[in-house]
C-alpha cells in the first residue's frame, strides 16, 4: 500500500465511524430527549397523554397523600394551574409542601401525571433551575427574599 | 507595622528568586543533551534486552537500526549553540531584571491593596459592633439549637428559644419549641398563652381549635392571664359570636390595670366591634392595611365566582372572610366551593378541613 | 497575620507567574539560556508562594478562625479534624486554590527534571504553564478570594453535610490531580508547537504525565461514582449527570491520548494527532471546571453557583482553547510526519482505539451541551438522560472493547489479523463458554448480563493472554516461563492489568442487570424481600451526635432464612444547616451488596424503605482501581522503549492452552 492508500483507508474508517455516531445521535435526539413543562404548559402546549416529560413546579400545600405501600400522590402547581402527580417510591429528603420539585414521568390523562423519578431542591436556598425560570416567567416567584416573607 | 515588614521581606525573597538565575553568567551547564542522550540510552537498552533474551536478534537489529537513524537525525538538529554573551545578551538580562523588579512588587501590592485587609486586627471596630451582635445572635441560636439537639428534654432551653424564633419569623419552629417547653416543663398559664399565640400567628391570625384549647387551658390555670383571655375573645369574634366577644373584651378591660400595655389594643377592638359598619381590620398580628385585605378578598371572590378556581383558593377565600370577621360570607363561600368542586374529591376534603378549622359548623351540609 | 501573609503570597505568585510566562518565551526566541533559566527558578518560587497561601488557609480552618469569611461559611468548631481540613477544598474558593496549588506543584516537578527535558522545551512548557497559572490566580484573587475577612463571629455555618464524608474529602484532590496533570501535557504540546519540533523524546517526557493524570482521573471518577452510590441513596452508580460527564469527557480524551503517545514514543507516528489530543484533553478539563464552577448546571455536585464567576471562567476557557487551537492551526503543518505503518498493525489498532474513544467523547459532549445550547438559543428546556447515552455511547464503546484484545495482540508496523485471532482462540473460546453457561443457568433472566460478562471475561483473558504468549510457548518449563514473565517490562504488565481492569468493570456493570429491588411500608417486625435477600425491621432508634441527630432503622438481613447480620439506614438532620440527609445502609456480601435506603418516618411509626440486592456491584469500582493500578505500574517503568517492528515468528501451533 502506498502512503496515499493508507491515508484513504484511515479517512474512510474515520468517516464511517463518525457517520454511524452521527446517525445514532440524531436518532437518539428524536427518541430520548425529555422536555420540561410546567403545569400551565401542559394545557398551553396541549401535551398528549402518554408523553414523557419533566414536570416542574411547587408542591401544593396540603396536597400530599400517602397510600398503601408507598403509593404517593401530590399536586404540582404554578401560578395558573396544578396537576396531580402519582408516584411510588421514596420521596427525596428535601421534598416539602410549598417548595420546588421536578418529577419525570408520563402524562396518564390530562389531569394525572405518573412520575417515576422525583427530584427536590438540593439545599435550603436552591430552587430547581427550570422551576424557578418557569415561575418567574409567570411573575410568581421573585427570589428567595420575597418568598420567605410570604411564608410568614 | 509588623505585617508590612513581613510582606516586604516576602516580596524581596520573591524578586530574588527571579534575579538569582539572571545574575549567573552562563545559564545552567548541561553535561548532556537530553535529545541525543535519549536515543543513546535506547540503544543501550536494546542491547541489554537482547542479552537477557527478551528480544530476538532479528527484533533487536531492526529496533537498533531505527534508534540509530533517529540518533543521527537528533545529532543533526542539535540546538544551535546558545548565545549568552555579548552586549545584546547583557541588555536582555538587564531588561528582564528590571521587569522582575517592577512587575512582581507592583502587581502584588496593587492586588493585595485592593482585596486584602492589612489593617485587620482581629477585634471588631465599634461602628460595626451591632452587626457583630446580630451575627452573634444567629450564632447563639445555633448554639442553643445544637445544645437542644443533644439534650432535647431541656424544656428551659426550648422556652428561651421559642420567642427568639418568633422574632426571627420562624413561626412554625416557635410553635414546636413552645410545644416542647410545655411537654418538658409542664403546662403553665403564661407558657400556654404564648403557645397559643404562636399558633395564631402561624395561621395568619385565625384562632384555630387547637389554639383555642391552649388558651382555655391557660385561663383554667390562671384566670388573670390577659393574653389568653384576649385571644379567646378574638376566637369568639371569629366564630361570629360578637356579643360574647364584646363582653369578653370588656371583662378583660375592667380587670386590667389602667396602664397595662394591652389596654389600648383591647379598647380598639371594642370600639371596632361597637361600630358595626367598620371595616373589621386588625386581624392577625402582622398588621396589613385593611383596605388592602378587603380589596384582595373581594378580587379573589369575584374571580372565583366568575371562573372558578382550585380548592386551595376557595379555602383561602374562606379563611380571609373568617379573619375579617365576616362569618356569614365565609359560610357562603364554603357552600359555593362545595358546589364548584363537587367532582373533585381531594378538593372537597380541603374545603371540609378548612371549614372545620374555622369552625363553620353551622354551614355544614 | 498568617492569613494576610497567605493572601499576599498569592498576589506575589501572580507577579512571579507573569515573569515566568514572559521571560522564558523571550529567552527561547532569542536563544538566551540565562533568560530560559528564569523558568525553573520562578516555577519553584510560585510553588513556594501558593503552597504557603494554601497552608495559611488550612491553618485558618484547623484553628477555626471565624474572621475569615470562607471559614465561617464552610466550617464549624465541632466538626471533626478531617472535615476541617477537607473543608478547605469543599467549597468554591478553596477548591480553586487547591487547583492552582497542584498546577504549581506539577510546574515545579517539570522545573527540577533538568537532565531529561531539553532546555528550550522546558522553558516553553513552563511559560505556557505559567500562563494558565496567571489566569487562575487572577480568577481567585479577583472573583473568588478565599481570604476575605469579616468581623469575627462566634460560630461557623458548617460544611454541607453531603460533603462531610471521607469519600468526598479525597474525591476533589484526585480529580484535580487528573485535570491538572493534563495541563502539563497541554503545556508540553503548546511548547512543541511553539518550537515547531516534536519527536520521540517529547513523547517519552509526556508519557508519565499522561499516565499519572489518567490514573488519578480514573480514581477520582470511581470515587465520585461510589460516593454518589452510597451517599445519595438512589442506588445508582452513574447518572449521566452533566457534572459526571464533565469528568468523563477528559477521561475519554485522556485515554485516547495515552494510547497515541505510545504510538508516538515507539514509532514516531501520529504526531499531529497526539498534539491535538493533548490540547483537546485539557480543553475538556477546563470545560469540566467551567461547567461545575460556573453554575450553568445545577446538579447535586456543584457546590458553587455564581454566574459572575462563570463568565470569568468562560473567558479563561475561550482564551486557552481558542489560543491553543490557533497555535495548532498555525504551527502544526510545520511538524514533520513520522513513521509509516500498515492499517492492520498495533498502530492501526491504536488509531481505531483513538477514533472510537474520540467519537464516544463527542457523543457525550453533544449530550451534555446540547440542552444548554438549545436553552440559550430557543429557551426550550430539555433533559438528556441515560436513554440517550445508552443509545449513542454504548454502540461506540462495545465494538471498541471487542477489538481491544486483538489490538493488544497485533504486532507493530504490520500485523496479521488471522494470526492474531488464532492467538486469541483460547480466550474467545472460554469467554463464549462462560456466556453460554451463564445463559443456560439464568434462562429467563436478562440476556444482557451474560453477554456483558462474556465480554468482560474476554477482556480479562485476552489481556492475560498477552503476558502468557510473551513468556510461554509449548515445551517451556513453568519455572522458566515464570521467570520470563517476571522479566517482562513493567509497562507490559501495566497494560495487561489496566485492560483486565476494564474487563472487571464491564462484568460489574453487566451484572447490574441481575439486580433486584423492593419497596415497602414497614412497621417494626415487618419483612421485605428482594430476590433471595430479606430484611426485618428490628427497631427504630433516635440518636444524637455532635453536629446532627438521626433516626436509625435497624434491620436484620437474612439470605434464604439464614441471618447475616444487622444493617442500619438513617435519616439525619444536620442541625446547623437544618438540612436532612438519608444515609443508606450497605452490607457487602461477597462482591455484591445489600443496599437499604430509608424513606419518610410516619407518625404511626411506619417507615418507607427501599431495598436492593446488587450482585457483583463492587466490581465496577474494583475494576477502576485495577485500571489505575495498571497505570501506576506502567508509570514505574522507567525503561526506554522502542517498538520492535517485526516480532519473532510464533509458530501457529503454539496457541496457549489455559
Amino acid at each position: 500500500m502506498t502512503r496515499k492508500q493508507r491515508r484513504l483507508t484511515l479517512i474512510g474508517a474515520a468517516g464511517a465511524v463518525l457517520a454511524i455516531a452521527l446517525g445514532l445521535v440524531l436518532y437518539a435526539m428524536n427518541d430520548t430527549i425529555v422536555f420540561f413543562n410546567s403545569p400551565a404548559d401542559i394545557q398551553a402546549k396541549n401535551v398528549r397523554p402518554g408523553t414523557r416529560f419533566r414536570l416542574g413546579g411547587l408542591v401544593k400545600p396540603g396536597s400530599l397523600q400517602r397510600g398503601e405501600s408507598q403509593q404517593i400522590s401530590f399536586e404540582v402547581m404554578d401560578a395558573e394551574s396544578s396537576i396531580v402527580v402519582r408516584y411510588r417510591g421514596l420521596l427525596p429528603d428535601l421534598f416539602r409542601e410549598g417548595q420546588g420539585v421536578v418529577a419525570e414521568g408520563v402524562l396518564e390523562n390530562p389531569g394525572v401525571f405518573r412520575a417515576d423519578t422525583v427530584l427536590a431542591k438540593h439545599d435550603e436556598t436552591y430552587m430547581p433551575r427550570e422551576v424557578a425560570d418557569a415561575l418567574r416567567r409567570q411573575g410568581h416567584w421573585q427570589g428567595e427574599g420575597k418568598a420567605s416573607q410570604q411564608a410568614k | 507595622m509588623v505585617i508590612w515588614i513581613i510582606l516586604l521581606t516576602m516580596t524581596a525573597a520573591a524578586v530574588m528568586a527571579v534575579l538569582w538565575p539572571l545574575s549567573r553568567h552562563h545559564g545552567q551547564n548541561r553535561q548532556v543533551d537530553p535529545n541525543t542522550q535519549f536515543y543513546r540510552s535506547q540503544l543501550a537498552e536494546i542491547e541489554r534486552d537482547q542479552e537477557k533474551g527478551a528480544l530476538l536478534p532479528s527484533e533487536a537489529e531492526a529496533a537498533k537500526a531505527e534508534a540509530a537513524r533517529r540518533l543521527l537525525r537528533a545529532n543533526g538538529q542539535q540546538d544551535a549553540g546558545f548565545v549568552a554573551v555579548g552586549e545584546p545578551a547583557l541588555r536582555r538580562r538587564r531588561a528582564a531584571s528590571a521587569l522582575a523588579l517592577s512587575v512582581v512588587p507592583i502587581l502584588a501590592i496593587a492586588i493585595y491593596g485592593a482585596y486584602g485587609s492589612p489593617h485587620f486586627q482581629g477585634g471588631a471596630p465599634i461602628a460595626i459592633k451591632q452587626e457583630a451582635a446580630k451575627l452573634d445572635f444567629a450564632a447563639a441560636v445555633g448554639q442553643i439549637e445544637a445544645h437542644l439537639a443533644s439534650n432535647p428534654e431541656d424544656g428551659r432551653g426550648w422556652e428561651v428559644l421559642a420567642p427568639v424564633y418568633l422574632r426571627m419569623g420562624r413561626v412554625d419552629d416557635a410553635v414546636k419549641a413552645y410545644g416542647s417547653a410545655i411537654r418538658y416543663l409542664g403546662p403553665e398559664a403564661g407558657r400556654l398563652a404564648n403557645y397559643g399565640e404562636a399558633m395564631v400567628l402561624a395561621k395568619d391570625g385565625v384562632v384555630s381549635a387547637e389554639a383555642q384549647a391552649a388558651f382555655e387551658q391557660a385561663v383554667a390555670l390562671d384566670k388573670s392571664s390577659a393574653k389568653a383571655r384576649f385571644y379567646l375573645a378574638r376566637a369568639a369574634e371569629q366564630d361570629g359570636q360578637i356579643e360574647k366577644a364584646k363582653s369578653a373584651y370588656s371583662d378583660l378591660l375592667s380587670t386590667s390595670p389602667a396602664d397595662a400595655p394591652w389596654v389600648p389594643v383591647v379598647r380598639e377592638q371594642l370600639s371596632r366591634l361597637g361600630a358595626p359598619q367598620s371595616d373589621a381590620a386588625e386581624a392577625g398580628a402582622p398588621r396589613i392595611g385593611s383596605d388592602d385585605i378587603a380589596r384582595m378578598v373581594s378580587g379573589l371572590a369575584a374571580r372565583l365566582e366568575a371562573q372558578g378556581g382550585s380548592a386551595e383558593e376557595w379555602a383561602r377565600l374562606m379563611r380571609s372572610y373568617a379573619v375579617l370577621g365576616q362569618r356569614d360570607k365565609a359560610a357562603a363561600a364554603a357552600k359555593q366551593a362545595r358546589q364548584a368542586l363537587a367532582k373533585d374529591e381531594a378538593g372537597l376534603k380541603t374545603i371540609e378541613m378548612m371549614a372545620r378549622e374555622l369552625k363553620l359548623t353551622d354551614a355544614e351540609p | 497575620m498568617l492569613v494576610e501573609a497567605g493572601h499576599f503570597a498569592l498576589a506575589l505568585a501572580l507577579g512571579l507567574s507573569l515573569i515566568q510566562f514572559i521571560v522564558p518565551l523571550w529567552g527561547a526566541r532569542t536563544n538566551d539560556p540565562v533568560l530560559m533559566g528564569v523558568a525553573p527558578a520562578s516555577a519553584l518560587a510560585v510553588l513556594a508562594c501558593i503552597g504557603f497561601a494554601f497552608l495559611a488557609l488550612t491553618t485558618a480552618y484547623i484553628t477555626s478562625d471565624f474572621s475569615v469569611l470562607n471559614v465561617v461559611e464552610n466550617s464549624h468548631s465541632t466538626k471533626p479534624l478531617i472535615y476541617k481540613i477537607s473543608g478547605v477544598w469543599g467549597n468554591h474558593e478553596g477548591s480553586m486554590l487547591l487547583w492552582v496549588l497542584i498546577l504549581a506543584l506539577f510546574g515545579a516537578v517539570v522545573a527540577v527534571s533538568k537532565n531529561t527535558v531539553p532546555v528550550r522545551l522546558q522553558a516553553n512548557t513552563l511559560a505556557v504553564q505559567a500562563a494558565i497559572t496567571v489566569a487562575f490566580l487572577l480568577f481567585i484573587l479577583i472573583a473568588s478570594n478565599p481570604f476575605t475577612r469579616i468581623t469575627p463571629v462566634g460560630e461557623g455555618q458548617d460544611l454541607n453535610p453531603l460533603l462531610q464524608d471521607p469519600g468526598l474529602a479525597i474525591h476533589p484532590p484526585l480529580l484535580y490531580i487528573g485535570y491538572v496533570g493534563f495541563s502539563i501535557t497541554f503545556a508540553f504540546a503548546c511548547a512543541a508547537l511553539i518550537d515547531g519540533r516534536i519527536d520521540a523524546v517529547w513523547a517519552r517526557i509526556v508519557r508519565p504525565w499522561t499516565l499519572g493524570a489518567w490514573s488519578f482521573l480514573t480514581l477520582g471518577i470511581a470515587m465520585g461514582s461510589y460516593w454518589a452510590y452510597y451517599e445519595l441513596g438512589w442506588g445508582g452508580w452513574w447518572f449521566w449527570d452533566p457534572v459526571e460527564n464533565a469528568s468523563l469527557m477528559p477521561w475519554l480524551a485522556g485515554t485516547a491520548l495515552l494510547h497515541s503517545t505510545v504510538v508516538m514514543e515507539k514509532r514516531d507516528a501520529l504526531k499531529v494527532w497526539t498534539i491535538l489530543l493533548a490540547i483537546l484533553t485539557f480543553s475538556l478539563s477546563l470545560l469540566g471546571t467551567f461547567l461545575v464552577r460556573s453554575g450553568v448546571l445545577t446538579s447535586v455536585h456543584s457546590f458553587a453557583v455564581d454566574p459572575a464567576r462563570g463568565s470569568f471562567i468562560l473567558g479563561i476557557l475561550v482564551a486557552f482553547i481558542g489560543g491553543s487551537f490557533a497555535l495548532f492551526a498555525w504551527r502544526a503543518p510545520l511538524l514533520r510526519q513520522g513513521g509509516l505503518f500498515a492499517p492492520v498493525s498495533r498502530e492501526g489498532a491504536l488509531v481505531v482505539n483513538n477514533l472510537f474513544l474520540a467519537t464516544a467523547c463527542a457523543t457525550v459532549f453533544i449530550g451534555t451541551l446540547y440542552p444548554l445550547a438549545l436553552e440559550v438559543l430557543t429557551g426550550e428546556k430539555i433533559s438528556v438522560g441515560a436513554p440517550f447515552f445508552n443509545l449513542t455511547f454504548l454502540p461506540l464503546i462495545i465494538p471498541l472493547l471487542l477489538l481491544l484484545p486483538f489490538g493488544q495482540t497485533l504486532a507493530w508496523k504490520r500485523g496479521n489479523f488471522l494470526g492474531t485471532a488464532q492467538r486469541l482462540y483460547a480466550a474467545m473460546g472460554l469467554a463464549i463458554v462462560a456466556t453460554l453457561a451463564l445463559l443456560a443457568v439464568t434462562a429467563g433472566g436478562p440476556v444482557v448480563a451474560p453477554l456483558g460478562i462474556g465480554l468482560g471475561t474476554f477482556l480479562i483473558l485476552g489481556s492475560l493472554n498477552e503476558i502468557v504468549t510473551r513468556s510461554w510457548s509449548k515445551g517451556t518449563r513453568l519455572a522458566v516461563a515464570w521467570r520470563k514473565a517476571a522479566g517482562l517490562p513493567r509497562s507490559a504488565w501495566g497494560t495487561a492489568i489496566a485492560h483486565a481492569g476494564v474487563g472487571v468493570t464491564v462484568i460489574g456493570i453487566a451484572a447490574t442487570a441481575w439486580g433486584v429491588e423492593a419497596l415497602g411500608t414497614m412497621k417494626v417486625g415487618d419483612r421485605l424481600k428482594a430476590g433471595s435477600y430479606e430484611i426485618r425491621l428490628e427497631r427504630l432508634v433516635p440518636r444524637v451526635e455532635a453536629n446532627y441527630r438521626e433516626d436509625v432503622a435497624l434491620l436484620m438481613v437474612s439470605h434464604n432464612g439464614r441471618e447475616l447480620g444487622n444493617l442500619e439506614t438513617m435519616k439525619r438532620l444536620y442541625v446547623t444547616r437544618n438540612m436532612p440527609t438519608t444515609e443508606a445502609g450497605i452490607m457487602t456480601v461477597g462482591l455484591g451488596q445489600v443496599y437499604a435506603s430509608l424513606g419518610e418516618i410516619q407518625s404511626d411509626g411506619s417507615i418507607g424503605l427501599r431495598l436492593y440486592y446488587k450482585p457483583l456491584v463492587l466490581l465496577i469500582w474494583l475494576g477502576a482501581l485495577v485500571m489505575a493500578a495498571g497505570g501506576a505500574l506502567s508509570l514505574t517503568d522507567r525503561r526506554l522503549r522502542i517498538g520492535a517492528p517485526a516480532r519473532a515468528k510464533v509458530p501457529p501451533s503454539s496457541v496457549p492452552a489455559e
